[in-house]
């Protein structure tokens, strides 16, 4: 008697387990339905503008293709050719990384300074922090387009000033020369995206605690050794933040570029992405342009992964 | 009240007087501008238009210039009426946004002949267009009527099989300027319809000419002397732009013109340029860009040419710094917007880089924007695409478009009355090549030889510049 008791107690205790397994599982293919449902979309747009052109470009990588008539499936040839005969490629590679660097280095240090300076919520900080910002709501081929007329040699407002007041020597062709234009492209970049990175400053700044000044303050220190023992490492996260998305945006500067110079004079201008839509819809090679852009990719992944082992090893 | 005789007498004078100033007066003025058949004209190749009575200065077998009338057409047929389009709607693809006005009018237009088409103009700038068009065009069923450049485009769109063939169209036959058409024949066929009829490099400003008593120069070293001449007078000679490469290079047409014996030795070795077969270090190409160097040092070019953009360069010509505008008539409308004054005081003209003033060729023309029917498109869109191309090719459209646009065009009937469309067609009495730029078919290769001739007017010396760029062509050709 006992033991049926107890047989039917367990067979109710299995069943019961089995009615909420059940019931866990069907919990479980209504989430992973809904889990579906919800993903789906946000996949297949991933997949069709994404994967797809992706894996499309590392296709046309292995071809001979105008754009337009039957693609040439020829191996490995563009990749060689890439590595190996291809000057324009390497002079771009070096304009990518000088431009990159002076636009990183005076971009950051004085968003810093700025920042610095406008930290506090004044009056005059507000207004010279909109001041600052201005620059960045305007479209990039705008700033171009202004640029391009400020740095004119006859007609443009900078040369006609350093003209008028004797200075014709400093009346420089700021878009036309291989040593300085990629240097002006460069101080343009800069005057068109510091604001914005002050205003990541200023956030970044303004959470480092009082006390800690207020401390430096009675310990005496002056105001280079409070910037240089409490706001320098205390931003560095910040810093961080600003200095791998200002060399995005240094990659990212095509508009500005190729409305200014289109590259030129003679490739001296020329970043990767600039080359690569060059080689793309002006040459005809778009196969050749998949390659290069394989490169670029490569490029930002070395650089990004360096700038982040330099400022883990800095945190540590 | 009664008339003495006298006042009589005064009377009917004063009315005879009044008649025949009425009548004399208009016929006179007639003379006066002596756009008569058989009437002597002053400047060989002026025409008065492309209509079937309309006359051109021509030199008669006595060798006095008179006006003649001429056989513009390859048929003796009047030019055929616009056909009726189907209802629908298409999309009309070309790169000259500066005409989106003039051609929203004569599709208004030509929409109201035809109630239930639609077209949309799809414009896009010219590099753009240049390099993305064709093959967005080929996969859209809408994109019916496409405009193609001349040269490298042009010939892949036909070697893509991208054309419908108009070679038996009526209004090929009838409604266009038969010997501007080459530019849209491929294999025999009549693919594209040249629109436009352009005269390339230079421009010149004739109150400047004038004012200072210059004559136009006729040969390299008159050009050289004239650099030299408006430079000391405080001109900047030639509005040349160097930081952009498609009009920069447009003085290569007059550089390259008289490089060989004719026009097929010309196409031959700018070929085996293109194809690597010879290098730009090659002896023609040296002398040419030589030549480049001459004129650099003589003073030609703007201070920091590498600089000067295109709106630089239409800037220095429209206020008067510089007399020259070595690009060429396609550039006359922006100039006007941009000085209205300079209406009427444009003038073309050629450039022989040669010493020979019995060179072969002494000037350059160009038909491009040639106009075509997508194979690609549906059947009622290419019925639709027609329609509107014989429309276009009627003359009166043609003429509407000519006076806005300030350039001439290929199709008959048309009268130019613009005053610059007149000036610049003495360009006409000039040997004319059909500009070699557009040899060249591979736009990489180009690019790179034009670039190369950049660096020299830049102040890069001859050889290195060559060097240079014909190692950037066998790496582009991956030799």
């Amino acid at each position: 008697m006992e033991n049926k008791t107890e047989t039917g107690a367990l067979r109710g205790a299995s069943l019961r387990s089995e009615v909420r397994l059940k019931k866990k599982r069907r919990l479980a293919d209504v989430n992973n339905r809904t889990f579906l449902l919800m993903t789906t979309p946000a996949v297949l747009v991933y997949a069709v503008f994404f994967l797809y052109p992706t894996l499309t470009n590392f296709r046309y990588a292995f071809y001979q293709w105008d754009g337009f008539l039957d693609a040439e499936f020829i191996g490995l040839n563009n990749f060689v050719r890439a590595v190996t005969n291809d000057d324009v490629l390497i002079k771009v590679l070096g304009n990518n990384i000088e431009f990159s660097l002076l636009v990183v280095i005076f971009q950051t240090s004085l968003a810093l300074l700025f920042a610095v300076y406008l930290v506090k919520n004044t009056r005059a900080s507000l207004a010279l922090r909109t001041l600052y910002f201005f620059p960045t709501i305007l479209s990039s081929v705008s700033v171009a387009l202004i640029w391009q007329f400020l740095y004119s040699p006859n007609f443009g407002p900078i040369n006609t000033f350093l003209r008028s007041v004797g200075l014709d020597f400093l009346a420089l062709p700021w878009i036309g020369s291989e040593t300085i234009t990629l240097r002006a492209l460069a101080f343009t970049q800069v005057w068109f995206h510091t604001g914005q990175m002050v205003v990541i400053y200023i956030a970044g700044l303004q959470q480092i605690p009082k006390e800690l000044y207020e401390a430096a303050e009675v310990d005496g220190a002056s105001r280079w050794q409070q910037f240089k023992s409490v706001t320098w490492p205390m931003a560095l996260p910040t810093t961080a933040v600003v200095m791998a998305y200002t060399t995005i945006q240094s990659f990212r500067a095509f508009d500005l570029i190729f409305t200014m110079t289109s590259g030129g004079p003679n490739d001296s201008t020329s970043i990767l992405a600039t080359r690569i839509y060059l080689s793309a819809f002006n040459d005809l090679q778009f196969g050749y342009a998949a390659t290069q852009s394989i490169f670029l990719v490569i490029f930002i992944v070395v650089l990004t992964g360096l700038q982040r082992r330099v400022f883990r090893a800095k945190d540590q | 009240m009664k008339v003495s005789k006298s006042a009589k007498a005064f009377r009917l004078l004063i009315a005879g007087a009044f008649a025949a100033s009425a009548t004399v007066l208009p016929i006179s003025n007639g003379f006066a501008a002596g756009e008569v058949r058989g009437a002597k004209c002053n400047v060989e190749g002026e025409s008065t238009g492309t209509r079937v009575d309309s006359l051109v200065c021509k030199k008669n077998s006595a060798g006095r210039l008179v006006w003649t009338t001429i056989k513009l057409s390859s048929s003796n047929l009047k030019p055929v009426k616009a056909f009726k389009a189907p209802k629908g709607s298409i999309e009309f693809w070309h790169w000259r946004n500066e005409d989106r006005a003039y051609f929203d009018k004569i599709i208004a237009d030509f929409e109201d002949l035809n109630p239930g088409v639609k077209i949309t103009q799809t414009i896009s700038n010219s590099a753009d267009y240049q390099a993305t068009a064709l093959t967005k065009a080929r996969s859209n069923p809408k994109a019916a009527l496409f405009t193609t450049f001349r040269g490298s485009q042009f010939n892949q769109a036909a070697v893509a099989g991208f054309y419908t063939d108009l070679t038996n169209e009526q209004f090929t036959k009838r409604n266009v300027i038969s010997s501007m058409m080459g530019s849209g024949q491929y294999e025999g066929k009549q693919l594209g319809i040249p629109y436009q009829s352009l005269f390339n490099d230079p421009i010149y400003n004739i109150k400047i000419f004038k004012d200072e008593g210059w004559k136009l120069p006729k040969t390299f070293n008159e050009w050289i002397g004239y650099c030299k001449t408006a430079k000391a007078a405080g001109y900047i000679p030639m509005a040349w732009m160097g930081a952009f490469p498609p009009q920069a290079g447009q003085i290569i047409n007059s550089a390259l013109m008289n490089t060989a014996a004719n026009e097929n030795a010309l196409k031959k070795q700018v070929s085996d340029i293109d194809t690597g077969k010879t290098e730009i270090t090659t002896k023609w190409f040296k002398d040419m860009a030589q030549k480049y160097a001459d004129l650099r040092d003589a003073g030609c070019f703007p201070p920091n040419p590498k600089s000067v953009t295109e709106a630089d360069g239409n800037a220095l010509f429209a206020t008067g710094k510089s007399p020259i505008l070595p690009t060429g008539t396609f550039s006359m409308g922006g100039v006007r917007n941009l000085n209205p004054a300079m209406k009427g005081n444009m003038g073309v003209t050629g450039m022989n880089w040669t010493n020979d003033v019995n060179a072969t060729y002494t000037g350059i023309t160009n038909n491009p924007f040639i106009m075509g029917i997508n194979k690609n498109a549906g059947k009622r869109e290419q019925k639709i695409a027609r329609a509107f191309l014989s429309y276009l090719l009627q003359g009166e459209v043609a003429e509407y478009y000519a006076k806005n646009s300030a350039q001439h065009v290929t199709v008959l009937g048309v009268e130019y009355d613009d005053v610059d469309l007149r000036n610049t067609q003495t360009i006409m009495s000039e040997r004319l090549i059909l500009a070699p730029r557009f040899i060249f078919l591979n736009k990489a290769v180009s690019d790179a030889a034009e670039a190369a001739l950049i660096e020299i007017v830049g102040g890069e010396s001859v050889d290195k510049a060559l060097e240079d760029g014909a190692k950037k062509i066998k790496q582009i050709l991956n030799k």
